[in-house]
């Protein structure tokens, strides 16, 4: 009843204000629309290619984001319409810039971690909108639209010029096992949404979302630290090669790398704030005293704005700027095109700690907003039964492509074990689900630690296990 | 103590059969291949980049844990075994009970079965026999087949969809065995390696992975072999057309790519690389000393040329980088930048052959002993070879066959719901004759509900319209009466 009371309270003041996120976010939306237009005009390239379509698409992604976490802090109804729309108008645009590059490169876009990137995108608003439509849960997109933002934003960095394929990617296997990988992962994109949303309206303990939120932030920010800091409070970043728009490249595999300066002490500052809030809560549980919690809380949004500072000083500094290297004389250029899983890093902190402070503030509103703890936790279980499989025919279209074209249908490889790893974890998912009965806080654990194996196959194996699977 | 020795095999098989052990084999099966590609490997990693990598002190302990081939481990392969004979044992476990209740399904509708349903609804009829009726007809009608239970003097309906799907897990179990079956049937029979051909060659033995040799039952000859590029340099497409050679004979012929290999008996030989041998042999002009008649030949080291039917010319000799030291040729390098080559002219019946130089860095003209030919440098000869993967994989139809089959299997599982549905005329709490409905689904249960309220309306709106249907039909015989009593 007292929930009740809340709600009601609190959409009357909200009806007066409502109007103001829309046009906030309506006039941004439409400011970088014509901003982006003037540009293309300006420089006098064709209108609707597929760089602009995707710039399109980040806009409408970022309205639908924006929108869809003011509905959950604000709870009103008719900005869930309007992020729809922005998420239908963005998805149109994605499939637009799909069809394009389609066309451009007569095959489909799955050669290279640029175009898987684009059809993940792809996947995860078409599933989004079906999850909102069908299953009626209105609130997903504010975990995955921030997810298909930084997609974009990490594709915009990528080398994204149409490649012509090698031998072994010749193959309409490649479509098919592609097709079903995109289809599985993005599936697990959203049972992991679904799970996180499970364990809100399960009443999950908002200082254990703290402790985690402040934890992947920190191994973010240490994973920086420990391997980029160099003497002197640099930051060391991959030099990059503006013409070649490539990596430059010291010898085979061996990348250049430059120091920009002091800005490696601006990061082990905000691995330290981001290590804050986790003392708190540990402070809080060793000693039992809950009033360290709000200490934690305030940590936490000290540390939201140092990594925002982080973030543009990351930006500023390394966008487009020359620095020496300890390895070779002379100055080398870099980009932020040379780092896209550093920033892509300052990103996901920067949107989980926004998330966190959003269930911090409206958390009982949220639960009023989210479907029954039953209903989420049942949809989390149906979408992992959709994922299962295509996971399942992803791994043997992939084996038997593999037999044709490398003479063995499993060899160990660093991405196949991976993919195996994932499909392991998420056949534990299902026997524990369907014969020990596991539903609830369990089920939802394995659902996000299987979407967590999902991401280090499809990113992490790529870029820190190179094998076989070179291409993405 | 016989009862010890006894129950030693009879615990292993509860231990495995254990769900809990089934699932801590598998989360340690996948600790093991997490490990197994963080830590560099042995077979695809050079041992120069491993002793950088690594201590020598830490080399030693990953070797001697076998660490550095986790895949190929005794242990890790004990694990997958121990693995299989879990998936095994649980099925065995349970496989009697999910027997039973898929050969016997319960048909009966006894009390403390009623009681028991979650999913049921009553309708008011009049009489047992039609209502019943009613809710066959409405069951044939959406496909349902429909059986009658009669339990002493009461008669009831019973009716289920897709029972087979109660055991596709053991299908899917079957399938994962199948998969490792052919694993392991590979892994004892079959034998991967390589197999290098220069244009030309035929060759019969293969490079296997451990550095032995194998001889193949037959030979296999490279015609021709290539690569084409894209615009932009990068490599589009490597190609070999290869024969199959037995016996001196023919069999087969094939162009393979990259994506299709070449296949007999079992053995399968993919396009794995191509590439330049180096420097094979010298294009030269001949011209017969006086004549005209001048003619191109390409000479391969030790390979003998007929000019005239009495001529004969060999290259004797290459050196890729050259120096004249007292009138002697020796070489300096093995880098191609100033090559030499010695021919052997040989004319019928002559005893000794001459020999000319040719130095083409200095003057393309052959120089040396007299003979019947000139020869003039043109090009070097470019070998190139075509590298093919060779395998042999007996287990691969079980492996392709579990992967069908676990398709089926998973589909089944995920996407066919068992439902029943039982259907009697009893009197309710208050003794009024009702068409009890009972259902059960054994997954997606709330989707159930819905089809099963659908179909209680279906039996409602066909019990009314029977309880109007026997008044207008009497109405026809009536209808009919009078007609004939009008003829």
């Amino acid at each position: 009843m007292a929930t009740r009371a809340r709600v009601v309270r609190m959409e009357t003041p909200a009806t007066t204000g409502s109007n103001a996120l829309l046009v906030l976010v309506g006039l941004g939306v439409a400011f970088l629309l014509i901003t982006a237009l003037l540009g293309a005009a300006k420089s006098g390239g064709p209108l609707f290619n597929e760089s602009n379509l995707l710039y399109v698409a980040l806009i409408f992604y970022a309205g639908a984001g924006a929108l869809y976490m003011g509905f959950g802090v604000t709870g009103v109804a008719k900005y869930v319409k309007f992020a729809s729309v922005a998420t239908a108008i963005g998805f149109t645009a994605n499939t637009l810039a799909v069809a394009h590059r389609w066309y451009l490169a007569g095959r489909p876009p799955f050669a290279s971690i640029y175009e898987m990137l684009l059809s993940f995108v792809w996947t995860v608003a078409a599933l989004t909108l079906i999850t909102e439509k069908k299953f009626g849960v209105k609130i997903i997109g504010s975990i995955t639209m921030p997810l298909a933002v930084v997609c974009v934003i990490l594709m915009q960095l990528l080398p994204s010029e149409v490649r012509p394929l090698v031998p072994a990617l010749q193959s309409t296997w490649l479509h098919v096992h592609v097709t079903l990988a995109m289809l599985s992962y993005a599936a697990c994109a959203v049972s992991f949404a679904l799970a996180m949303m499970f364990l809100i309206k399960d009443r999950f303990p908002t200082e254990t979302f703290l402790a985690l939120t402040s934890a992947l932030v920190s191994a973010v920010y240490l994973a920086i630290v420990a391997t980029r800091f160099e003497k002197w409070g640099g930051l060391s970043v991959t030099a990059w090669d503006a013409k070649e728009k490539s990596d430059v490249f010291l010898g085979r595999g061996v990348r250049l790398f430059v120091t920009v300066p002091d800005l490696g002490w601006l990061f082990v500052m905000a691995a330290v704030a981001s290590l804050v809030p986790l003392l708190f809560y540990a402070l809080a549980r060793a000693q039992k005293n809950d009033s360290y919690y709000g200490l934690a809380n305030k940590s936490i949004f000290v540390g939201v704005l140092l990594q925002v500072v982080v973030l543009a000083a990351f930006v500023l500094r390394v966008r487009d700027a020359s620095y020496a290297s300890p390895y070779q004389e002379g100055l080398y250029p870099t980009s932020l095109a040379a780092s896209p899983f550093i920033l892509g890093g300052l990103v996901t902190g920067v949107f989980a700690s926004l998330l966190y402070m959003m269930l911090l503030w409206r958390r009982s509103d949220l639960e009023v907003l989210l479907p029954s703890a039953d209903t989420l936790d049942r949809v989390t279980y149906n979408t992992i039964c959709i994922a299962f499989p295509l996971l399942t025919g992803m791994i043997a279209t992939g084996a038997y492509w593999a037999n044709r074209t490398w003479g063995s249908y499993w060899s160990w490889d660093p991405k196949e074990t991976w993919a195996a790893i994932t499909w392991l974890v998420y056949a534990g998912y299902l026997h524990m689900r369907i014969t020990r009965g596991w539903r609830g806080r369990r089920a939802a654990y394995f659902a996000i630690l299987g979407f967590g194996v999902v991401i280090f196959t499809f990113l992490g194996v790529t870029y820190l296990l190179p094998g076989l699977h070179a291409y993405a | 103590m016989v009862s010890d020795i006894v129950s030693i095999p009879k615990r292993f098989f509860k231990a495995l059969s254990n769900l809990r052990t089934g699932i801590i084999l598998l989360l340690l099966v996948v600790i093991a291949s997490a490990l197994g590609t963080f830590i560099l490997q042995r077979p695809a990693t050079d041992p120069d980049k491993l002793q950088a990598a690594y201590s020598p002190a830490t080399l030693q302990w990953l070797d001697r844990l076998s660490l550095t081939d986790v895949f190929h481990a005794w242990w890790f392969l004990a694990l997958l075994g121990l693995l299989s004979l879990s998936i095994i044992f649980v099925s065995i476990e349970r496989f009697p009970n999910a027997w039973r209740f898929y050969a016997r399904p319960y048909r009966k509708t006894d009390a403390h079965f009623r009681t028991g349903l979650q999913t049921k609804a009553e309708l008011p009829i009049k009489n047992a026999g039609d209502g019943l009726n009613a809710a066959d007809r409405v069951l044939q009608k959406l496909h349902w087949p429909v059986e009658r239970i009669a339990a002493g003097d009461q008669t009831s309906l019973y009716s289920e969809r897709h029972r087979f799907s109660v055991m596709a897990v053991y299908v899917i179990h079957a399938s994962l065995l199948l998969i490792f079956a052919g694993g392991i049937v590979d892994g004892i029979l079959g034998y991967s390696g390589y197999l290098m051909l220069r244009k030309g060659q035929t060759s019969s033995v293969i490079e296997l992975r451990n550095g032995q040799k194998k001889e193949l039952p037959f030979g296999i000859k490279c015609y021709e072999a290539g690569q084409e590029n894209y615009a932009d340099g990068s490599p589009k497409k490597w190609w070999s057309k290869l024969a199959v050679v037995q016996d001196g004979r023919e069999i087969k012929t094939k162009e393979i790519v990259v994506n299709d290999p070449l296949v007999h008996r079992g053995l399968r030989f993919y396009q794995a690389s191509y590439g330049p041998t180096g420097v094979e042999g010298v294009k030269v002009v001949a011209t017969p000393t006086g004549g005209t008649a001048a003619r191109e030949v390409t000479l391969r080291l030790n390979e003998t040329v007929e000019l005239d039917p009495t001529t004969t010319v060999t290259l004797a000799e290459f050196i890729p980088d050259f120096f004249i030291r007292d009138n002697q040729v020796f070489k300096r390098s093995d880098d191609v930048v100033n090559p030499a080559f010695r021919l052997e002219i040989k004319k019928a019946g002559g005893d000794k052959p001459a020999t000319q130089w040719i130095f083409p860095a200095y003057n393309p003209m052959g120089q040396g002993q007299e003979s019947d030919y000139h020869f003039e440098y043109r090009d070097l000869q470019m070998g190139y070879f075509t590298g093919l993967e060779v395998s042999h994989e007996p287990g691969q139809w079980l492996v392709w066959a579990g992967c069908v089959l676990m398709g089926v299997g998973l589909f089944v599982a995920f996407y066919m719901v068992h439902m029943r549905l039982w259907v009697v005329a009893l009197p309710d709490a208050r003794g009024k004759l009702v068409l009890w409905i009972g259902g059960q689904a054994n997954k997606n249960k709330d989707r159930f509900e819905q089809k099963f309220e659908e179909i209680v309306e279906s039996i409602r709106s066909e019990l009314d319209r029977a309880s109007i249907a026997p008044r207008s039909a009497r109405k026809e015989e009536e209808a009919e009466l009078t007609l004939a009593a009008v003829k």
